[in-house]
């Protein structure tokens, strides 16, 4: 999984797999979104910190929906265009929270581990 | 694993959606205030390369072993295009072989292992008895009298038990309707025991079913819906059954399984209504014309219920010699059932048997042939660096492919045979389920089909993975000369091919020949311009000899009174018919039979020319004439088969008596006619039956009311009118005497003639069509062989033709190994053949099972074939240009 930081830095951070998975699921907890306006939920809630290329967002939508965790159907955008919209199963709920809970713990631990060293 | 195979569309999909995505951007940035196509241009630029997102998709998609699979799919698809003459003959030799076995088998499974259509059939049974003498051996035989129902019903505590009479055809009068139906005489607690209740009102009670009892009837569903419209109040309505009043008490659910004596099912549509059978010991109980149906009761086991209805025996039997056994016995009720057909049917499953082990055979045979043409592309391609396994497994998907498409055409022929099977054997076999393919029949054939072609299919893998690959390219190595060692299976395969040929063509030459013989022999009368109407006279109005005599005379006359009617007569049974069983005692004599020690004969009444009408030839003294009455002297009238077989040394057979009764008196000998087979004796399907016949103004009220429960009369009329013109005069004489008799149908002789033939024709037409299928699959194996051998030695060949060898030593060379297979195969296949007839004992007639014609014709038919197939392909060798075929190799 590639991220790309912002401000065109192209800095790779090797982040650990899954986590694009989990951002995705996340976005579609406000509600069902087309891949555009995924990517564009995930650099405006990062403060454009994180800007997701496309050749790892279609690749991972076709894996989260093979996974039985997202669905999708085709609807008409805002924009009046036809596109496939994904949503999240119910499948896709639990393993967000799953993963919303490591994270919360692997970010804790880290924390620890990187707190000030005093003295 | 689904997106596998979806994946083409879903790529298209993916591609639009990416396109959704950029004109999204684009939007935003048109909206930022971009120009359009800088705004088209960054979108495009910040997307990046959506056709390499999508192939990183699709590859996600793939599945990593079944990528090549599909690979060889189409290639295999691609190598049996390429071979058409191959790919036509292989699956055909399939389709044929899985067609006839998933067809014949599902007939068998129907009929021999489905289970009943009742609740827990395995708890259900016939009643049967078991004699043992020393002089005859075991008997076991299906069937009861009314001493026998009487002794069950009255001293077994584990069985439940019913039984049944006959079925006859009947004239019904029911709300205002006249129709001829179809009854079943069943005892009180018949569908209690067949676990299946009538839908409406009830049963009979033990009350109605003692004679006497009241006249009730329960109506099947279809003659309730067609008579009353379904009204669910019939119970209590009247209806009128030869010309009595019955009322009724009972609708049985729709398709109610039928059970008929002597082993018959229908699936719901032969009976029309069921009335009591009022059981007795004397008439119709008298003589073995019941079926004892039994149920076993709870948790009580076969054993168990065996002891309880043999110790009913002492009842049930008198005048057992001493020293002799007859006992009751039960037998499960599917095995007694089917008892008559099994035979048959075990015999067509041989015969399709043959038929797959022939395809097989044929397969193996083709793909062996196609193995070693193939020896050079396979050697080419491991040479090129193709692993062994990938060879094997193209090979495999190849054969896969080829036995899943054969099966597929199998399937279409398996439907087509079985639609036929089902029409064609409905009377045949008496099924009681319509016939549906079988789907694990299906699997099974498939998967023979399925391992012989890949076992088959690999043996060229394991050859040439076996050999040196640069030998093999060199080539030169191999196809000189003939290599002589490969050949042995595929001629092993030829000669197992033409001996199972040699077995099913004398199986189906012998029920050929029978059918022949059936079909020629003398029917002992004028078989030409005669037509004939059967009436049901199971009717009150017609118990008196002198009512039945008087409706005789009356519409005879009228009928005689058409013109162009030469002759007309009634008789209780007509020629191909069968015949009422009787029992008689030779009065004088030089052999004289002893009261209560009477002999079996067949018998029929008849009415003054009835001889003349059917041109039956008067051998000595005179026929039966208008002038005997009830009033005059006691006569009959006996065949010459009749005399053979009982005044052999009986110079004057004229004026001897017979009785019981009054002694009757012979007054004529005529010849014999065809009849239908008999109850008693060794007879064929058809034979001239010793009989007597009787006046039937000399016979008594209750041997009427008897046998027309059994028989209808028929109506014979000779005349030179059509068909066409003669069934309305027909109908119109009988109407005009009494027009509440409808008749129950009309036939030419040849109908009647077809109907006893049906089972021997349908057996006939189905194992000479598998015959000939494997007749075509010998032929086919036999050129195949010959054929690749010429080609494997077409360098040989060329290099014997230079040499100066002729074209005809040549072909010699090639055709000569080919028939020697062939006859070895034959000899074979006769010897098999001779073993094999023995077990079709029972359905020849009229020649021998080791019968020379039929052995001669059979060995030279196929030698015959086994020439023409080998010299076809060999005559190419006329046309090989010895320089040419040297140069190009």
């Amino acid at each position: 999984m590639t991220l790309r930081k912002s401000m065109g830095s192209q800095a790779r951070s090797d982040l650990l797999q899954g986590t694009l998975d989990m951002l995705v699921l996340q976005t579609l907890r406000l509600g069902p979104a087309h891949g555009y306006t995924i990517a564009r939920i995930i650099e405006q809630r990062s403060d454009a910190f994180l800007q997701v290329e496309q050749g790892s967002l279609y690749p991972a939508l076709n894996r989260l929906e093979d996974r039985g965790w997202v669905d999708s159907y085709w609807a008409t955008s805002a924009n009046n265009r036809r596109a496939r919209y994904y949503r999240l199963t119910p499948k896709g709920r639990r393993q967000l929270q799953q993963e919303a809970a490591r994270w919360r713990e692997l970010v804790h631990a880290i924390g620890l581990v990187m707190r000030p060293i005093e003295g | 694993m689904l997106r596998f195979f979806r994946r083409g569309r879903l790529d298209a999909e993916r591609a639009r959606e990416m396109q959704a995505h950029i004109d999204h951007a684009v939007d935003d940035l048109i909206a930022a205030g971009y120009p359009r196509d800088r705004a088209l241009a960054q979108a495009r630029r910040r997307f990046g390369n959506p056709t390499a997102i999508r192939e990183e998709i699709y590859r996600m998609n793939s599945v990593p072993v079944l990528e090549p699979i599909v690979r060889d799919v189409r290639y295999a698809l691609r190598m049996l295009r390429k071979t058409p003459g191959f790919t036509a003959i292989a699956l055909l030799t399939l389709a044929l072989g899985i067609g006839a076995n998933a067809a014949v088998f599902s007939a068998v499974d129907a009929l021999l292992f489905e289970p009943l259509p009742y609740p827990h059939p395995d708890r259900l049974a016939l009643m049967g008895r078991h004699y043992r003498s020393a002089k005859s051996g075991d008997d076991h035989e299906i069937g009861s009298n009314g001493r026998m129902w009487f002794a069950v019903r009255d001293h077994t505590s584990k069985v439940d038990v019913a039984v049944m009479g006959g079925t006859a055809g009947v004239n019904l009068v029911a709300a205002e309707n006249v129709a001829y139906v179809s009854q079943q005489r069943v005892s009180a607690g018949y569908f209690r025991v067949l676990g299946i209740p009538p839908m409406i009102g009830r049963e009979f009670t033990a009350d109605e079913d003692r004679p006497g009892g009241q006249p009730v009837v329960i109506l099947s569903h279809d003659l309730w819906q067609r008579l009353f419209g379904g009204d669910r109040a019939v119970v209590g309505k009247p209806v009128t059954l030869r010309g009595e009043t019955y009322t009724v008490v009972g609708v049985t659910p729709s398709r109610f399984p039928v059970t008929e004596g002597g082993g018959r099912f229908d699936a719901g549509t032969g009976i029309d209504l069921w009335t009591p059978l009022r059981p007795s010991t004397s008439g119709e109980g008298g003589g073995t014309n019941y079926e004892v149906i039994a149920r076993l009761r709870e948790g009580v086991s076969w054993v168990e219920a065996q002891n309880d209805v043999r110790s009913a025996s002492p009842d049930a039997f008198v005048n057992v010699d001493p020293g002799d056994l007859a006992e009751l016995e039960l037998v499960p009720m599917q095995a007694g059932m089917v008892a008559g057909v099994r035979e048959p049917l075990l015999m067509l499953w041989g015969a399709v048997g043959i038929v797959l082990l022939i395809a097989c055979v044929n397969i193996a045979g083709l793909l062996l042939a196609r193995g070693a043409t193939r020896t050079r592309e396979i050697a080419t391609r491991m040479a090129l660096g193709s692993g062994r396994a990938a060879v094997v497994r193209q090979l495999l998907v190849e054969s896969a492919v080829l036995a899943l498409l054969g099966g597929v055409l199998g399937l279409a022929v398996a439907s087509g045979t079985l639609s036929v099977l089902g029409s064609l054997g409905a009377k045949v076999f008496g099924l009681w389920q319509p016939l549906t393919l079988s789907a694990r029949v299906l699997f099974a054939t498939l998967a023979i089909a399925l391992s012989t072609s890949v076992v088959f299919g690999l043996v060229p893998a394991v050859q040439t993975s076996r050999l040196d690959v640069q030998a093999a390219l060199a080539e030169t190595g191999t196809r000189a000369v003939a290599g002589a060692s490969n050949r042995w299976p595929r001629r092993l395969l030829v000669i197992g091919e033409v001996a199972l040929g040699v077995v099913l063509l004398v199986s189906a030459g012998l029920l050929i020949r029978t059918f022949v013989h059936l079909r020629t022999l003398d029917p002992g009368f004028d078989e030409s311009n005669l037509v004939t109407a059967s009436v049901s006279l199971q009717d009150a109005r017609y118990r008196e000899p002198q009512a039945v005599a008087q409706l005789f005379e009356e519409t005879t006359a009228r009928l005689r009174a058409v013109p162009g009617v030469q002759n007309a007569a009634v008789a209780l049974g007509m020629p191909y018919s069968r015949l009422l069983n009787d029992g008689m005692r030779r009065l004088d004599g030089p052999q004289v039979d002893k009261p209560g020690e009477g002999r079996i004969t067949n018998e029929m009444y008849v009415t003054a020319a009835f001889f003349e009408t059917l041109r039956v030839p008067l051998r000595a003294g005179r026929t039966i004439q208008a002038r005997d009455t009830a009033a005059s002297p006691p006569v009959a009238v006996v065949n010459e088969a009749f005399v053979a077989l009982y005044y052999k040394d009986d110079p004057q057979v004229i004026g001897r008596h017979l009785g019981p009764g009054t002694p009757r008196e012979i007054v004529g000998i005529v010849g014999n006619t065809q009849q239908g087979a008999s109850g008693w004796g060794h007879f064929g399907p058809i034979s001239p039956l010793p009989c007597i016949y009787i006046p039937v103004s000399q016979t008594r009220s209750d041997f009427l009311t008897l046998v027309h429960t059994w028989f209808q009369p028929s109506w014979v009329v000779r005349s030179s009118l059509p068909e066409t013109a003669v069934v309305p005069e027909l109908r119109k004489a009988i109407a005009s005497v009494d027009p509440q008799l409808p008749i129950a149908g009309i036939r030419t002789i040849d109908d009647l003639r077809g109907a006893k033939l049906e089972s021997q024709r349908f057996m006939m037409w189905l194992v000479a069509g598998l015959g000939l299928i494997a007749l075509v699959l010998a032929a086919v194996g036999v050129h195949g062989l010959i054929a690749s051998s010429v080609n494997e030695r077409t360098r040989e060949l060329g290099i014997r033709l230079a040499l100066g060898a002729t074209g005809r030593q040549t072909i010699s060379a090639v055709v000569i190994p080919g028939l020697v297979l062939a006859a070895v195969g034959v000899a074979i296949g006769t010897a098999a053949a001779f073993a094999t007839a023995r077990l079709l004992q029972s359905f020849v007639w009229g020649v021998t099972p080791s019968d020379p014609i039929t052995f001669g014709a059979v060995i030279a038919v196929l030698m015959a074939i086994a020439t023409a197939a080998s010299v076809i392909p060999a005559l190419r060798v006329l046309r090989l240009d010895p320089a040419l075929t040297l140069r190009a190799e």
